[in-house]
């Protein structure tokens, strides 16, 4: 009996307990929403919470009209297809020879290394900066995709989770005449759907939310990706030598409310996206070696 | 022998064009390692007459007064960001796995890992926000319940613990996964075993479900000793500022001034190499370990 | 075996197609090269020809030459200046147009960032564009970027070119500060880059103070610091909005200190202290003014009206924008800070509630002396001309049309620098090179006030006759043009400038040579290491005492060095 009471109880606290750390989870993003469309007044004199104040949808026609703001989120949008495509590409053709046993692909190891060593060394931002010139990729939208192009990290993760395919499978289609190609083709990848997503998602993710190369490498703000947009919206300025030239448009521009418009509608696609890939996470992830 | 190197072409072939990236932007780019030990004047260009002034850059940078404490909050902030990284997944993962109801299941998970998926250029605008000491939302929770409103991301005695919460906020929910994949794994006939044995809820998780992430959460442990020295760039830059440097300053933040603003490209090489020596010497430990322990090889 | 090629053929199609983008964007960086080299080439004899004939100011080149610059696109510009510009863009526009029209110089743009030219994202991108050695015709660079290209020899020696081709209107202005504007860009003798004159009158500090709540609780506007301390009492105690709760800072400074609005420079000055910048002591050599003992001073008062609630306990953590927050809301009423502060942030406290009336009056000082007012010396930027560039005068040329044609004798005002039919956009950004005259917004007040003396307003031309029109519509009703007439209006803050110029009590900075070399190493450092000390003394963080301890760090740390470099190059300049 008294177990009994016990079982009933824990569900009850458990679920309290989780839907608590998801309401923590959410509420930010609910706050900028609040604010975004909550009056100037009330956003700057600080009373919005979590439901909006004196409602209006002003900040959004306001970036409705902003030309910037809609020219960097096509230029996201590029970069998430073309980097996510060419990254889950080059993933898949990287992990496979790196997964196969030393006995059947004898320079595995030397491959591995070449990989690795890239995820630790790294010379900085001036030689990063003078590489991508000499290939005439800077303010093109390829600098932004080719350098990260090959995620060393999901490689590494794929290539584990190619090993978890039983060998029996791709041995019976060797017997039948399948190379490498195919086998990797017809057997691997529609076994690996799960991780795959996964690792897609992780770099729609990347490219996304990635701000700083947009900065360095693009030569012209119409080419901005929108994280780096919205950087320089939300970058705090100090009024050191201003003149009154310069500052007579600041009171519109530093509108809390425009900004919370801006970095709500950033951050939507990539909200909106996930929940659909949600399903692969648990069976996408394992770490090599490991079997729970 | 010919039959062998026929037969491992198409996998040379396969691998070729990732190659060929990281040679072009990893590799090509790291022959400029070399500015770390010239006194690199930019206008000179990478291959201008530099004057070569050996480990000067990195002497110099150990003798800056600031070094030893941007040195001390990296490992502070990293090591408890990897502490509280580990513990909250492990103990939430166990949480949700209990939770039956599968539509209830997949809700919360979708919630806790909403912000994994938000930048830290936006986030760091919403926690400023947040977090302001007058108006944040926090501070009219704290002060709704009569105490003293806290500088969050302006003193310096809460800044570290904020950067390490506000971390461990964004990724315990996305940390889980890793968890649960290795409690789906788990023989679900151990459980019905032990419930034969009238075991409750508390013993069934402390004696199989724990022992079953046991491996996971070891290799885990073993591999975050590599990020010792990472204590997050994108968060820490986009909510630092000068008063909080004192106990807020890492090393990627650090590195960021002296290079980019400063223009003293060759000591922020200096210390990017510092780094990067350090960490491969830890990922080596700690990968020989999980090596050891867990029978575990990366590739 | 055949089923095989199929796929290795595939391989072969993804190599060969990042091979194949390799080389196309590879062919197209070197025939870009050599397309703009032959341009440049072409342009050579030319553009020299025409130089060398005559040293006209305003020579046209025939045919027209090519130049490439970088700039900043900042928000002003990009979202509210184009959108008032139907049909002109940053790549093409009026300034553009004349320049290439008149001048025969057509400007293009290697790149472009968002933001100001004190952004993190220009000095960025201009310092991997200088470091990777691809530099435009003209850079528009800082002191220290300037010393490094000169000793690298990338940029060509401007000063034959400058005494050749600057007109008489550049040349005045130029010199409206004495040496200093062209001195700081002088290296041995010789003139590295043309500068970016900006007006040292700007950075003058005022008393900007909530003269609604002065009458409300029947004060008088301060005469001594100690009034004003008196004052930030009240503001704090005696409830100066009304509204029952006490709930108001008085004075509004932000975790920058030293700003433009809501800066302590000026409190600063009223205990004789001058942090920030390098001024001349009794003995003649000159010292960092945030070391000298009267800082001390200045701060323990700021701390005192920390610990009395007269400063927001969250300034620590606040810059301009956020603070600004503040004063939009009626909290604050004491504001130091530069002339254009009523445009912005005061405006937005009027804004809200039209019974606030912020008026500028002089500093006051805490002793029987008048303070010296602080003018840091403004002149930051220049623009350097790459070494290979065929037409270096061109850049001159650039300078004076653009002075010409705002401030000449037969300027066009109205159509190239605010133009009413745009409403009063700033279109003057468009130009990539925008000097003004440094004592154009005084000359304008002082010609309204002779004006309105005469009760005559058309006399006025150019920029004051524009003036007078924003002052007229805020007379008439139109409540967006408050802040000129705190600016120009009959009782105008530069009627505090002329008192401080008869009274003698203009301070110009010292020191306007090019970084010394233990200033391109150590001063970031030393001055965020200034700023946050500072910070935590007003907070009370640690005790005032801390100072002390703070100047021989700073004298350890780089500063002593650096005082003996800034005091050669003193001595230098002075024989």
């Amino acid at each position: 009996m008294k177990r009994n009471k016990k079982i009933k109880w824990f569900p009850v606290i458990n679920t309290a307990i989780l839907l608590t750390l998801a309401l923590i989870c959410i509420i930010p993003l609910i706050h900028v929403a609040a604010v975004s469309f909550s009056s100037s007044a009330a956003a700057s004199a600080g009373s919005v919470s979590l439901w909006p104040k004196e409602f209006t949808t002003n900040s959004y026609a306001f970036v409705a009209k902003r030309p910037a703001f809609w020219r960097s989120m096509k230029v996201s949008i590029i970069r998430i297809i073309l980097g996510g495509g060419l990254s889950i590409l080059l993933t898949i053709t990287a992990a496979y020879p790196l997964s196969q046993p030393k006995e059947s692909f004898r320079f595995r190891t030397v491959y591995a290394w070449f990989f690795f060593i890239t995820m630790i060394f790294n010379a900085g931002m001036i030689p990063w900066y003078m590489v991508i010139r000499q290939f005439g990729l800077l303010d093109s939208i390829w600098a932004l995709i080719l350098p990260g192009a090959v995620p060393v990290f999901s490689v590494i993760l794929l290539l584990n989770f190619f090993r978890e395919v039983p060998k029996e499978l791709a041995e019976a289609a060797f017997i039948d005449g399948a190379g490498h190609w195919r086998t990797l083709l017809t057997i691997y990848v529609p076994l690996s759907k799960p991780a795959l997503a996964t690792l897609l998602l992780f770099s729609l993710v990347a490219n996304w939310n990635n701000w700083f190369d947009g900065l360095i490498l693009m030569n012209n703000p119409d080419n901005y990706p929108l994280q780096t947009y919205i950087q320089t919206i939300a970058v705090q300025r100090s009024f050191s030598m201003m003149t009154r030239e310069e500052i007579q448009q600041m009171a519109a521009i530093s509108d809390r409310t425009l900004r919370s418009a801006q970095i709500f509608l950033g951050s939507l696609p990539i909200v909106v996206v996930y929940p659909f890939l949600q399903k692969y996470f648990v069976k996408g992830i394992v770490l090599g070696g490991v079997k729970g | 022998m010919k039959h062998r190197r026929k037969r491992e072409l198409p996998l040379h072939l396969m691998i070729l064009p990732s190659m060929i990236l990281l040679l072009c932007f990893s590799y090509l780019p790291m022959g400029g390692i070399i500015i770390a030990f010239q006194k690199f004047i930019p206008a000179k260009g990478l291959f201008g007459k530099q004057k070569w002034i050996g480990f000067d850059n990195f002497i110099y940078l150990f003798q800056l007064p600031n070094f030893v404490s941007v040195l001390w909050n990296t490992l502070f902030i990293a090591i408890m960001k990897i502490i509280l990284g580990l513990l909250i997944p492990i103990v939430v993962a166990i949480l949700i796995n209990e939770v039956k109801n599968s539509a209830l299941k997949r809700s919360i998970q979708t919630a806790i890992y909403l912000p994994h998926f938000l930048s830290w250029v936006v986030l760091g605008g919403i926690f400023i926000d947040i977090l302001a000491p007058g108006d944040g939302l926090i501070n009219q929770i704290i002060k709704a319940f009569g105490g003293q409103p806290i500088f969050f991301l302006g003193d310096n005695k809460w800044f570290p613990l904020t950067l390490i919460v506000t971390e461990s906020w964004k990724s315990f929910g996305y940390g889980t996964i890793v968890y649960l994949a290795a409690i789906t794994g788990i023989d679900l006939s151990l459980y019905e075993a032990a419930q034969v044995d009238g075991a409750n809820r508390w013993n069934q998780i402390w004696h199989i479900t724990l022992p079953g992430m046991r491996m996971v959460i070891v290799l885990l442990m073993v591999l975050s000793l590599g990020n010792v020295l990472n204590a997050g760039f994108d968060q820490v830059f986009n909510l630092y500022s000068p008063p909080v440097y004192a106990s807020g300053d890492i090393i990627d933040t650090f590195v960021y001034r002296i290079g980019m603003l400063e223009a003293q490209f060759g000591v922020a090489t200096a210390v990017g190499l510092f780094k990067s020596v350090i960490s491969l010497t830890l990922i080596s430990v700690s990968y020989w370990f999980a090596y050891k322990f867990a029978d575990y090889q990366l590739f | 075996m055949e089923k095989r090629i199929i796929p290795t053929g595939l391989s072969a199609i993804l190599i060969g197609g990042l091979l194949l983008t390799a080389c196309s964007s590879q062919t197209g960086v070197s025939s870009s090269t050599v397309s703009s080299t032959g341009e440049t080439g072409s342009v050579v004899e030319t553009g020299n020809s025409a130089g060398a004939e005559d040293a006209d100011p305003f020579g046209k080149y025939e045919p027209s030459v090519k130049m490439t610059f970088a700039r900043t696109v900042d928000n002003d510009l990009n979202d509210n200046i184009l959108p008032k510009t139907p049909g002109e863009t940053i790549d093409k526009n009026r300034w553009l147009d004349l320049y290439s029209k008149d001048l025969g110089i057509d400007i293009s743009y290697a790149w472009s960032v968002r933001g100001g030219l004190n952004d993190d994202a220009y000095t960025q991108k201009l310092n991997v564009t200088i470091a990777s050695g691809d530099l435009p015709d003209v850079l528009i660079v800082n002191r220290t970027q300037l010393k490094q290209l000169a000793e690298s020899d990338m940029i060509v020696d401007m000063t034959d070119y400058y005494d050749q081709y600057a007109s008489k209107l550049t040349k005045e202005v130029y010199n409206s500060e004495g040496p200093g504007i062209l001195e700081s860009a002088t290296f041995d003798g010789r003139l590295m880059a043309v500068p970016y004159a900006d007006a040292s009158v700007e950075s003058t500090q005022y008393l900007w103070l909530r003269k609604d709540w002065l009458d409300k609780l029947n004060l008088e506007p301060p005469k001594t610091m100690q009034d004003l301390r008196k004052i930030a009492s009240a503001f704090i105690t005696l409830d100066p909005d009304g509204n029952g709760k006490n709930d108001t800072y008085a004075m509004a400074i932000t975790k920058n200190l030293y700003n433009g609005a809501m800066g302590v420079e000026g409190f600063f000055a009223g205990y004789h202290s001058y942090p920030n910048m390098w001024v001349k002591k009794d003995d003649g050599t000159l010292a960092w003014g945030s070391v000298l003992p009267e800082t001390k001073d200045a701060l323990r008062a700021l701390s005192e009206m920390y610990q009395a609630g007269e400063i927001d306990p969250e300034f620590g953590i606040k810059d301009g924008a956020k603070m600004a927050e503040l004063v939009a809301a009626g909290k604050l009423g004491i504001d130091f800070g530069e002339q254009w502060n009523p445009m912005y942030p005061l405006i937005s406290n009027y804004q809200n509630d039209p019974t606030a009336d912020w008026v500028g009056y002089p500093i006051v000082s805490a002793d029987d002396k008048l303070p010296k007012v602080p003018q840091k010396f403004r002149t930051q930027w220049y623009y350097a001309v790459r070494k290979d560039y065929a037409n270096p005068e061109a850049v001159v040329k650039l300078i004076n049309l653009h002075l010409e044609k705002n401030w000449g004798e037969n300027n066009e005002f109205d159509h190239y620098y605010m133009p009413a039919e745009n409403e009063g956009a700033g279109v003057w950004k468009f130009s990539p090179v925008t000097p003004a005259p440094t004592n154009k917004n005084l000359e304008a007040f002082n010609e309204i006030q002779k004006a309105r003396k005469l009760g005559d307003m058309s006399i006025l031309k150019g920029e004051p006759a524009i003036i007078q029109k924003n002052l007229e519509a805020f007379y008439a009703g139109d409540t967006t043009q408050w802040g000129w007439e705190k600016i120009y209006g009959p009782d105008g803050v530069f009627n505090a400038l002329n008192g401080y110029i008869e009274n003698g009590q203009v301070m110009r900075e010292e020191f306007v040579g090019a970084p010394t070399p233990t200033m391109v190493d150590k001063q970031s450092s030393l001055r965020t290491m200034e700023l946050e000390m500072f910070v935590r003394i007003i907070m009370g963080d640690v005790p005032v005492d801390e100072f002390d301890k703070f100047v021989d760090n700073w004298n350890a740390l780089g500063g002593a060095q650096m005082t003996k470099e800034v005091n050669e190059w003193y001595q230098s300049v002075k024989k």
